[in-house]
């Protein structure tokens, strides 16, 4: 489903990814988890684009991502829930719920979708007519994968989901998702720092160390990688 | 007449004139609202374009000959309703050509969201107007008669047959155009899709990429709707108002306390903050000399900021 090779890309002429090629196939959950700074965020962003590609490729669902202008993406079945979550604090919940169904396909299945993001993440609706900005953390977070699901994604794609949250909160939202992938069959594509639950999730995974891949493949081998077990989960 | 008679009269005679002018300065203030108060960028040429609003209107009513084919009652309306489109179409092309190199996506992660290259160039906009307008128009006072500026309703007596309050039917209907276009506004920016995306797209730039919509395009819509809410207050205001290149000057302070009185971000609170400064404006004559009219305004502007730093609707919801 999304095919990215060889890409590098950066700020201005300062490039954080070097060469970096990764796949992910239709129905999978894939985890690329790594150190602060590793580029992971910038990823993300140059498939979304606002950041710009230098050289490499990106394929999805059939199109050339890069000849996409940005704000097209979406529109073709990429949700990006960004990292800081990023909710429009001024929008109530309901609103930005409803941003989220912005792309076609979002607003087809507007009212099924919004019934099933109610049933996941029930406490959308009891402030769903609160302004989003007056919401917790943890709220905000769920507010802004609501908001990715409300576009009726092929690809959902998280950025840091537990960032700045209590472990049980993120445990909480980790949960959540595995019961959405379960029931909606998304594929997913993670960014995370909590590299064991990254990996216990995942099908695949990447490693991701200053702008390069340096380690990949099945997920439960990874978490047996001695590297992997040394650098990120402390055995 | 009695001495509390007079005083009364005296009172709600400047009462009744200050909501119809504050009608008008709200519609003003609105149309800068979406442009500083929901989209941040300071636009400082906005009183110009009310006087653009007011000229253009004045040619389609003499020039295109509007005025013989509605008559002098209804002709200034329709030219003044056909001049919003135009400068709509103003906006809209100002935007694309100049503003939005200093607004928008572009300038969301710089330092202060490109605020000091859009001060110079709207100030610089702003000059190029009036002077322009000045070589077009000359400098002489022009206005958009009508009839009715010179008739009124007369409400009362209300004590005896004594205290009357006159309403000028010209600045009466003004004033009713006036608050159905900002209720019509606030419909679009509240309900509809389009209106959500705007905020959405102010709220947050980065985000709203995320969600497909284009935020240079929304930018540029919400810049060219203010730019048409101040034109067309700018034209009810001609049919009681004479005016000249250089009017802007005196309206485009009065725009910016509005909408900061009113609390940034919100279409109704900068309705409320023009009425209230149009209200102060009339009530002032009463106890203070014509001259400090303005002082009286700014002098109230500065209490309610002190009381109340986010103004009368302002969130206290913090922006990204």
């Amino acid at each position: 489903m999304l095919n990215v090779e060889n890409l590098r890309a950066g700020y201005s002429s300062v490039p954080v990814l070097h060469d970096v090629s990764i796949e992910v196939g239709a129905g999978e959950f894939v985890s690329i988890v790594g150190p602060n700074g590793a580029g992971k965020t910038t990823l993300f962003k140059t498939l979304s684009g606002t950041v710009p590609a230098m050289s490499g490729s990106i394929r999805f669902d059939g199109h050339d991502l890069l000849a996409v202008p940005p704000h097209r993406r979406p529109h073709l079945g990429i949700a990006h829930v960004p990292e800081g979550r990023q909710v429009f604090p001024s929008l109530s919940v309901l609103e930005n719920l409803e941003m989220g169904a912005y792309t076609e396909a979002g607003r087809r299945s507007w009212k099924e979708n919004l019934k099933r993001i109610y049933s996941w993440l029930p406490v959308l609706a009891e402030r769903a007519a609160q302004p989003a900005g007056t919401l917790s953390g943890g709220e905000q977070q769920m507010v802004a994968i609501g908001r990715g699901l409300a576009s009726a994604p092929k690809l959902l794609m998280l950025d840091e989901p537990s960032m700045g949250l209590a472990p049980t909160v993120a445990d909480f939202i980790f949960d959540r998702l595995m019961d959405i992938r379960r029931d909606a069959g998304l594929t997913i594509l993670l960014v995370e720092q909590r590299v064991a639950e990254a990996l216990q999730f995942a099908d695949h995974g990447y490693v991701l160390e200053t702008g390069r891949v340096v380690l990949a493949g099945d997920s439960r081998k990874l978490s047996a990688d001695d590297r992997v077990r040394q650098a990120y989960l402390g055995m | 007449m009695t001495e509390p008679q007079i005083l009364l009269e005296g009172f709600l005679q400047a009462l009744a004139a200050g909501l119809l002018v504050g009608a008008i300065y709200g519609l003003m203030c609105v149309g800068l609202a979406m442009i500083f108060g929901i989209m941040r960028v300071i636009n400082f040429a906005q009183g110009d374009f009310m006087m653009l609003g007011m000229y253009v209107a004045f040619f389609i009513l003499v020039g295109l000959g509007v005025n013989n084919l509605f008559g002098a009652t209804i002709g200034p309306y329709v030219a003044i309703l056909l001049a919003a489109p135009v400068l709509l179409l103003f906006g809209y092309l100002i935007h694309r050509l100049l503003i939005s190199r200093v607004t928008g996506a572009r300038t969301a992660g710089l330092e202060g969201e490109g605020h000091y290259a859009q001060l110079i160039l709207t100030l610089g906009i702003a000059l190029v107007l009036q002077n322009g307008s000045q070589v077009l128009f000359g400098s002489q006072l022009v206005s958009i008669r009508t009839p009715l500026s010179s008739a009124a309703w007369e409400i009362g007596p209300f004590w005896g047959d004594f205290v009357s309050v006159f309403i000028n039917k010209g600045r009466g209907l003004a004033a009713l155009f006036s608050v159905l276009a900002i209720l019509g506004l606030w419909l679009v920016i509240t309900r509809s899709r389009l209106g959500r995306s705007l905020r959405a797209a102010a709220d947050n730039p980065e985000a709203s990429t995320y969600m497909g919509i284009d935020v240079d395009r929304a930018y540029r819509t919400a810049f060219a709707i203010g730019t048409c809410i101040t034109a067309l207050a700018g034209g009810l205001l001609a049919t009681n108002y004479p005016f000249h290149p250089f009017v802007g000057l005196e309206f485009v302070i009065i725009m910016y306390a509005g909408v900061v009185l009113g609390g940034m971000g919100s279409i109704l609170g900068a309705f409320w903050g023009g009425m209230t400064i149009g209200l102060v404006q009339q009530l002032s004559t009463l106890v203070l000399p014509t001259q400090l009219q303005n002082t009286a305004i700014f002098v109230c502007f500065l209490l309610i900021v002190i009381l109340r730093p986010q103004g009368f609707f302002g969130r206290v919801v913090e922006r990204t």
